[in-house]
């Protein structure tokens, strides 16, 4: 009666592990859609005829039908779980992809591709002031402050163009 | 100047204070340096805007990994960027060490370089951190196979190769880990590089509570486990 509880636990186990592994299998979406259709029509059974789950407690070696109901709750409670906080991550990922894609995208609008040569960042002191507290136009502002050759500053201003093709290497 | 071809990248996330003096120190040596600023709610992006950086700002706040991976993303679409630098914005790293390390990976046959604490100098570390890095670092080994002596360390250098592969999902400070898994997938090679870790009251205070490792543990080992076929 022990062992076969071990057995039991270890078995639900590794068919958790396993049923997430293969969630995107369409398969195993269709079982869980089957499934839960299975478990409504168990449920309905139930209210119709409260001895079925404790002819099926019985059948199982559980003491009451309430315990089997519990039982049963807990595994579907831990796959809901299991399942909606891969949903979130999933979701959280889209999120951040998009996140990640609009930041980046806006960079380049206002600053042009970061190509070290094209945007002339090559002198490397000059502490532009005043320029804090500046909204986004700052960037703006305190290129111009820097002091550079106007050979660079023409590259500043195609840089500026944000279709501008990136420069080749050195 | 030299580094033209390296890109530096700075997650940022509230560092007001000290991020323009990092970013202004990194300018000496790195031409290219992009901050990315992590949707801070304080004057961060203001203070990076005043340095010759670029800025990428997130729209939302994406986590250390997150801001990391951008940076990577931005940086990669400069054909010209050989070399990736990553650097944190809080001042416990020193340049002289970000520019001996590209020094190194220039010279060596690796495609990724670690900055390690424990082979350079750590200074102020507390007890506890330390007892916690330690664990990190058995932990990181027993779920990559990667040896650190160093498994969480903000100073990092790799090669155009790594960056196009990492593609870092775990967007908090997991990152760390998937970071390292990355390095055992590729099975590109890595070292690791002595470096020295300044840590003041703004760093610490600044730092991760201990006890958000558990979360960060928990997070890596159910994501490794069901992580799941695509």
């Amino acid at each position: 009666m022990q062992s076969i509880k071990i057995v039991l636990i270890v078995c639900f186990l590794l068919v958790i592990v396993g049923f997430f592994r293969n969630r995107r299998r369409v398969e195993l979406r269709a079982g869980t859609r089957i499934l839960a259709l299975a478990l409504f029509a168990l449920a309905v059974a139930s209210v119709m005829d409260p001895d079925i789950t404790m002819i099926a407690a019985r059948a199982l070696g559980v003491g009451r039908g309430t315990d089997l109901i519990l039982y049963a709750l807990v595994v579907v409670f831990t796959l809901t779980t299991l399942g909606l906080y891969f949903r979130l991550r999933e979701a959280d990922q889209r999120v951040l992809d998009l996140a990640r894609m609009i930041a980046i995208t806006e960079a380049v609008q206002a600053d042009g591709l970061p190509d070290g040569q094209a945007l002339g960042r090559r002198s490397t002191r000059g502490i532009p002031s005043a320029t804090v507290g500046a909204s986004d136009a700052g960037v703006a502002a305190s290129e111009a402050e820097v002091p550079a050759p106007p050979d660079e500053v023409a590259a500043d201003r195609q840089a500026d163009h944000p279709h501008a093709p990136p420069g080749g290497d050195e | 100047m030299a580094n033209e071809d390296v890109w530096v990248i700075v997650p940022t996330y509230n560092e007001a204070r000290v991020v323009r003096g990092v970013l202004e120190e990194l300018l000496v040596h790195f031409p290219n340096v992009v901050a990315v600023d992590d949707g801070s709610v304080d004057a961060s992006a203001a203070e990076i805007v005043a340095t010759r950086a670029r800025l990428v700002r997130h729209p939302i706040n994406m986590g250390a990994g997150g801001a990391l991976q951008t940076g990577v993303d931005f940086a990669l679409l400069d054909h010209g960027a050989r070399y990736f630098l990553t650097f944190d914005a809080d001042g416990q790293h020193r340049v002289s060490d970000a520019v001996a390390m590209v020094e190194h990976i220039r010279t060596h046959e690796v495609a990724v370089l670690l900055g390690s604490r424990f082979l350079g100098t750590a200074n102020n570390m507390t007890r506890g951190r330390r007892l916690l890095l330690l664990a990190a670092r058995w932990f990181e080994r027993l779920t990559t196979g990667i040896n650190l002596t160093d498994a969480h360390n903000g100073l990092r250098v790799f090669n155009r190769e790594f960056a196009q592969v990492l593609n870092m999902k775990m967007a908090d400070m997991a990152w760390a880990s998937e970071f390292l898994a990355r390095i055992a997938e590729s099975k590109l090679p890595y070292a690791e590089f002595p470096v020295t870790v300044d840590y003041t009251d703004y760093s610490r205070s600044k730092g991760q509570r201990s006890i958000n490792s558990v979360n960060i543990g928990v997070d890596i080992m159910l994501n490794r486990l069901l992580r799941g076929h695509r």
